[in-house]
């Protein structure tokens, strides 16, 4: 009978939990099938559906960046099918998002792909983890489909992959004008604090020699791994005593925050080098202001870009997510635009081949509103090569750096 | 010097919040003898209900404390209820599951309610002291302090009270302190109202120095294992010492060996202590 009973509360336990899974997918599900059914409603019948596939993660700690990243595909792709779909070869079409969730690990995304492709025959698959697109490029050739892999390592479009498409620009562009600023203002001490990611490390190891060879010293390197402490100011003092002139951070944008944050409570009066995947507006959130942050050189953030399409898109996002969009959003959106610029240009929607061709001409062909960022072009190795967007922080205010 | 003596008031820091948790888990242990795997969960829980008591509410950060050591009790009172007390006559591997269940539960249930994103805790306390080149920040002082007051509070209860001795005889021997008349029921409903009031004041207390996300409890609860089984398994002093222990090994490591192999040094430690005293320091004869 008590057996029964704890057999009872176990199953009990596994139905809420399943339950609560349930919940999700079919939350996702409908805002995503949700475009197009609108298109069915109206001309059924000759109205196609492109699926697009997204596998990144939508649970666990990284959650909040893949709902980003999904954000900006979803907003593109509700955009397009509002405006009554797109035209290829004489047929109109809708897109419509297909999106799993990978735990941000690798193996699931190979396996969500492999499912997107049987199920929903995509021909664009997005991931947001360089560890993603390495397990998809290990099939994608042969199984046809383009990954949008919005990462910045340079390694994804290194491997001469010929479907892989890079949207973010890669991250040793920012090398050289993060090294000059900072040097130029606080001087050649170094001490090197970024996330314990893989990403951190690689970033850390490709900052290293180069600012060595600028004649710098790295006074102090390690990292923090964000997972497991609960406070930085063991590992904060310990950097500060070698007397740097300035710190290199990064990670995700709130955590990164707290150690300059922390860093300036033991009195570090230098400057930071803040890598691409924190974001200066986020951080200004958990800081209370950029005054915390003078002094910091890192990525430009959306909202303070002048490109001229970026009012009207912020409009829109904080319309729709109610939250600022960053660059995680801006450019899977632009992606997004680009892909089906692509098709149209190709005149196909599922010759991948023929799409990636395309390309080029589907960056020309973007619309205004599209342009977030300035992409002039894509590169040989499936990398679009946009304008570094770069800004300090200044007397609490974003300043925007001309990178030569 | 300076160094020495900042790294020993991080150290103090860090172990102040990991005793505290480690109480909380020390607690039920030695009473309900169950590994309560989900007590990281609690104390994310503890963390989500005092910052939405102050951004939603607009409520004080002590009166928000107190709302989240009440809600988390119940919540901790519930999960006996539910679940572990109807397991009670199960084979101990059923406690195990389901505490991995509820801990999965809780997670998910934060993200849907809060959503996935890191959450930053304001806290009246945010200026910065300097003393003789040390850097104290007013919210690490009360860490320091009110995990002091916290335990010399849980003393008096457990040792000057009626029903605190209740909890004691119980922690003894189950069956001896039902057959003088002790409610185990009840006891074991209060331990999980103490435990569970102790995770939310540890994560209500050291969420300002860092951020409030589904996954926080992780941060901690592993530590806390590490903790009660280094201090022996139900031993409260054992938990306290523990606690610090791992505290100023982790800031004294960190920052004279390496920050690299602090874990291990950790670990190392527990080896060691295991080794002169395999029922770990403070562990009782009985069990």
């Amino acid at each position: 009978m008590k057996r029964m009973k704890s057999l009872f509360i176990m199953c009990f336990i596994f139905v809420m939990i399943f339950s609560l899974a349930a919940c999700n997918s079919t939350s996702d599900k409908t805002a995503s099938t949700k475009p197009a059914s609108n298109g069915g409603g109206s001309k059924s019948g000759d109205v196609g559906t492109v699926n697009i596939g997204y596998t990144g993660p939508l649970s666990g700690p990284a959650a909040f960046y893949g709902k980003r990243t999904l954000n900006g595909i979803s907003m593109a792709a509700d955009e397009i099918n509002s405006a009554g779909g797109f035209e290829v070869g004489g047929k109109k079409y809708k897109l419509n998002i297909v999106s799993l969730d990978d735990k941000y690990l690798p193996n699931e995304a190979g396996a969500n792909a492999k499912r997107l492709m049987q199920e929903n025959k995509t021909p664009i698959i997005f991931t947001p983890h360089s560890g993603g697109v390495f397990a998809l490029q290990v099939f994608n050739q042969q199984d046809k489909f383009i990954i949008g892999a919005y990462t910045s390592e340079p390694k994804v479009s290194d491997v001469g992959n010929k479907l892989t498409v890079r949207i973010p620009p890669r991250y040793d562009g920012y090398l050289k004008p993060f090294t000059d600023y900072a040097m130029d203002k606080f001087g050649k001490k170094i001490a090197f604090l970024p996330t314990a990611s893989q990403y951190g490390k690689d970033w850390s190891a490709k900052l290293k020699p180069y600012w060595e060879k600028q004649g710098g010293k790295v006074v102090y390197n390690s990292s923090i791994d964000f997972a497991k402490e609960t406070d930085f100011f063991t590992i904060v003092t310990n950097a500060l005593k070698e007397k740097p002139d300035v710190l290199f951070i990064g990670g995700a944008s709130e955590p990164t925050a707290k150690v300059a944050k922390q860093a300036r409570e033991l009195g570090f009066k230098g400057g930071f080098i803040i890598m691409d995947q924190a974001k200066l507006d986020e951080m200004k959130k958990i800081t209370g202001g950029y005054d915390a942050l003078n002094g910091a050189i890192g990525v430009m953030p959306l909202v303070d870009s002048d490109e001229a399409a970026v009012p009207e898109y912020v409009k829109n996002y904080k319309a729709k997510y109610n939250e600022d969009p960053g660059s995680e959003a801006g450019l899977n959106y632009i992606g997004m635009y680009a892909f089906v610029e692509a098709m149209k240009a190709a005149g196909s929607v599922d010759d991948v081949e023929k799409i990636r061709a395309n390309m080029q001409k589907g960056l020309d062909n973007l619309p205004d509103k599209a342009k977030v960022y300035n992409i002039p072009k894509i590169g040989e190795d499936g990398g679009f090569e946009s304008k570094l967007v770069v800004a300090a922080v200044e007397n609490g205010k974003i300043v925007p750096i001309q990178v030569k | 010097m300076e160094i020495l003596i900042q790294q020993l008031f991080n150290g103090l820091t860090i172990g102040s919040v990991y005793a505290l948790v480690a109480l909380g888990l020390t607690l039920v242990y030695g009473i309900l003898h169950i590994p309560n795997f989900a007590h990281g969960a609690l104390y994310m829980m503890g963390g989500y209900v005092t910052l939405t008591m102050m951004t939603k509410f607009g409520l004080h950060y002590w009166i928000a404390i107190f709302v989240s050591i009440i809600v988390v009790g119940l919540i901790g009172v519930l999960m006996e209820r539910l679940v572990f007390h109807p397991l009670r006559e199960a084979p101990p591997i059923h406690d195990k599951i389901a505490a991995i269940g509820i801990l999965l539960f809780l997670e998910a249930f934060a993200q849907k309610i809060w959503g996935a994103d890191y959450q930053s805790m304001p806290t009246p306390y945010e200026s910065v002291v300097q003393i003789f080149g040390l850097t104290i920040t007013m919210q690490r002082l009360l860490i320091v302090i009110a995990a002091i007051v916290v335990m010399i509070l849980l003393y008096l209860f457990l040792k000057k009270t009626y029903t605190g001795a209740t909890i004691i005889a119980m922690s003894q021997n189950r069956e001896g302190a039902n057959l003088v008349g002790v409610n185990t029921n009840k006891v074991a409903m209060l331990t999980f109202m103490i435990s569970g009031g102790l995770a939310a004041i540890a994560s209500s207390l050291s969420a300002p120095i860092n951020l409030v996300f589904p996954g926080m409890g992780q941060l901690v609860i592993l530590k806390a294992f590490v903790i009660i089984i280094l201090g022996g398994m139900g031993s409260i002093p054992g938990a306290i010492v523990g606690g610090y222990i791992l505290g100023f090994s982790e800031s004294l490591g960190a920052t004279y060996i390496s920050n690299d192999y602090k874990d291990i040094i950790a670990f190392v430690l527990l080896v060691i202590i295991l080794t002169v005293k395999p029922t770990g320091l403070f562990s009782k004869g009985g069990h």
